[in-house]
């Protein structure tokens, strides 16, 4: 079994690391973090934290597309290709084809996540600003924020098409950050219909606001440990379910 | 225990609708298919382009689901993974991952299929060798010709050694010296006791290394059996060439055969039993200048056989 997913985990490492939009990403996030040199001049003695920020909130950004587009796309993609004929004839469970698929693009997430860091540490050094090791802390939230993400992209590849899918990740991904806006609406809207529509979405979609430590990190504010602990446990039970969904679908297709 | 052997693959009233396009139109894609392949034999499943072949095989491959009906492998349901770990599968026109180099792919199918980790090296060397592969054995498949993608899918299929061989028009494509190698592999299959399934619309293909052969047509089994009880050896007619012939002799032998086609002074005729041909023969004598110089028996091939039914299920449809 372990052997089956590791493969299947493989190759979508493979995949995605020899493809020129993983590199494009990669590249463009460490361009935008070196760009900082240009702001400097503008950030009128709060440089530092400006640079800081910048840095974070590029990493992220570039995570989240690289999740999204290479996600989005990551199972329509075998079987548009019908290489998906080659691998669920192996003695392979349609379960841990989608759990493959999932855990080699985490990898991929996790290896340009430290890509980034490690050129944005050296930004850092090069500026003079210092590399503090808790801004590691904000990066590694993102990985949880990046997993959940990547399990909607993985559910959504199931049944559309890539562009279909990233734009629903894209929703996803927006409408997360938006939630605690969404629980406002519901308590102070009159209508019992907006009020009744946002509760769903509020409960249905990811807080992703949750992993979103950047300004704490940047601006020295305290962190709650069990908060943290919190976001960690909420990232891994909402993405096994949504690959539990994902698996579901996945399990009904017919090729 | 029965004395019977085990079918390795069993299909019994096995029928697959489809909706397709707005109005989900339904698609009959099989209709009551039963039929059973047997350990150790080729078999053959024939039929025209669109006749359901590769439908079915989705279906033993667990890629689709049947409408009704049952489909074993193995006696196992196509999904099985027990079942699944017996068999080696090429799909029709393979695509595989451009990324990966031809060891790669390999190594990938052979993890997937469980191959021991001490195994699976020297059995991915193996096979680009007897593939002769070894050349592109690093080099990414993108550049890959079809005949080169051909062999990769059926290394792919045996690199864990399979019970069973499942091929989906393999022969396709390629050229006489491609499919003259595809034809040795599942010969040689065979003699290591593998069952083959292959589907093909290339009767000759079947001819030469089938021993029991399905034909299907829009998606009815109309006949499955061994070649030699399909094609009874029966003679359906006999060619006889005449040699010297005039103008008014033509017209004589003429009304003793079904057709003819002249050539100078050859005439080929076809006739349809031995007593036609002693009329012939007599003829001969009676003119004096004319000699018949062949006579051959037209046994039916498979081509007819396959001819006749689907004109015959045209007609019928």
């Amino acid at each position: 079994m372990t052997d089956r997913i590791s493969g299947v985990a493989l190759n979508t490492f493979r995949e995605s690391v020899r493809d020129k939009v993983l590199i494009t990403l990669i590249i463009f996030a460490v361009l935008v973090m070196g760009s900082a040199r240009i702001i400097q001049p503008l950030a009128l003695g709060e440089e530092a934290k400006i640079i800081k920020d910048l840095g974070l909130s590029a990493i992220t950004l570039f995570c989240v597309l690289i999740a999204i587009l290479v996600g989005g796309r990551i199972v329509y993609r075998e079987v548009e290709k019908r290489t998906i004929y080659i691998m669920l004839a192996k003695p392979v469970r349609r379960w841990e084809f989608i759990l493959g698929k999932y855990l080699g693009l985490m990898a991929v997430l996790v290896v340009s996540l430290v890509v980034m860091t490690a050129a944005f540490y050296v930004i850092l050094l090069v500026l003079g600003i210092g590399a503090p090791p808790y801004l590691l802390l904000a990066i590694l939230l993102t990985l949880f924020e990046l997993a959940i993400l990547t399990a909607a992209a993985v559910l959504f590849s199931t049944f559309s098409t890539p562009i279909t899918g990233a734009v629903f990740a894209f929703a996803v991904y927006f409408v997360g950050h938006l939630t605690r806006d969404l629980r406002l609406l519901a308590a102070m809207s009159p209508s019992p219909v907006v009020k009744v529509a946002s509760y769903f979405l509020y409960y249905v979609l990811p807080n992703l606001s949750n992993f979103n430590i950047r300004p704490e990190v940047v601006y020295g504010a305290p962190l709650d440990p069990t908060a943290l602990v919190l976001s960690v446990s909420y990232a891994l039970v909402y993405s096994v379910t949504l690959l539990l969904i994902a698996v579901v679908i996945f399990n009904r297709k017919e090729f | 225990m029965s004395s019977y052997p085990e079918p390795v693959i069993s299909v019994t009233r096995l029928s697959k609708t489809y909706r397709t396009g707005l109005r989900m139109k339904r698609v009959q894609a099989l209709n009551d298919i039963s039929l059973e392949v047997e350990k150790g034999e080729i078999f053959g499943f024939l039929g025209p382009n669109g006749a359901g072949k590769t439908t079915l095989i989705k279906i033993l491959m667990g890629l689709t689901e049947p409408t009704s009906g049952t489909a074993l492998v193995f006696d196992r349901t196509p999904r099985d993974a027990t079942a699944k770990a017996r068999l080696g599968f090429l799909p029709e026109s393979p695509y595989f991952y451009d990324h990966l180099t031809a060891r790669e792919f390999l190594g990938l199918a052979a993890r997937l299929s469980s191959v021991p980790k001490s195994e699976a090296e020297g059995r991915v060397t193996g096979l680009l060798r007897q593939l002769r592969m070894e050349k592109s054995a690093d080099i990414q498949m993108r550049g890959f010709s079809r005949g080169m993608l051909q062999r990769m899918g059926i290394a792919q299929a045996l690199v864990a050694d399979p019970e069973l061989v499942v091929l989906d028009e393999p022969m396709g494509g390629l050229d006489p010296i491609g499919r003259k190698e595809f034809r040795d592999i599942i010969v040689d299959l065979r003699e290591r006791g593998k069952t083959v399934f292959f589907s093909t619309h290339i009767l000759s293909d079947v001819e030469m290394i089938c021993d029991r052969v399905g034909i299907v047509i829009e998606g009815r089994m109309v006949e499955v059996g061994r070649l030699s009880e399909i094609l009874t050896g029966d003679v359906e007619s006999i060619e006889v060439t005449v040699k010297g012939v005039t103008g008014k002799t033509q017209k004589i032998l003429e009304r003793v055969s079904q057709h003819s086609l002249k050539s100078g002074d050859v005439l080929l005729l076809t006739v349809r039993n031995e007593e036609d041909v002693d009329k012939i023969m007599a003829i001969g004598r009676e003119v004096g200048s004319i000699r018949v110089v062949g006579i051959v028996p037209q046994r039916r091939t498979l081509e007819d056989y396959f001819m006749e039914h689907v004109a015959r299920t045209g007609r019928e449809s």
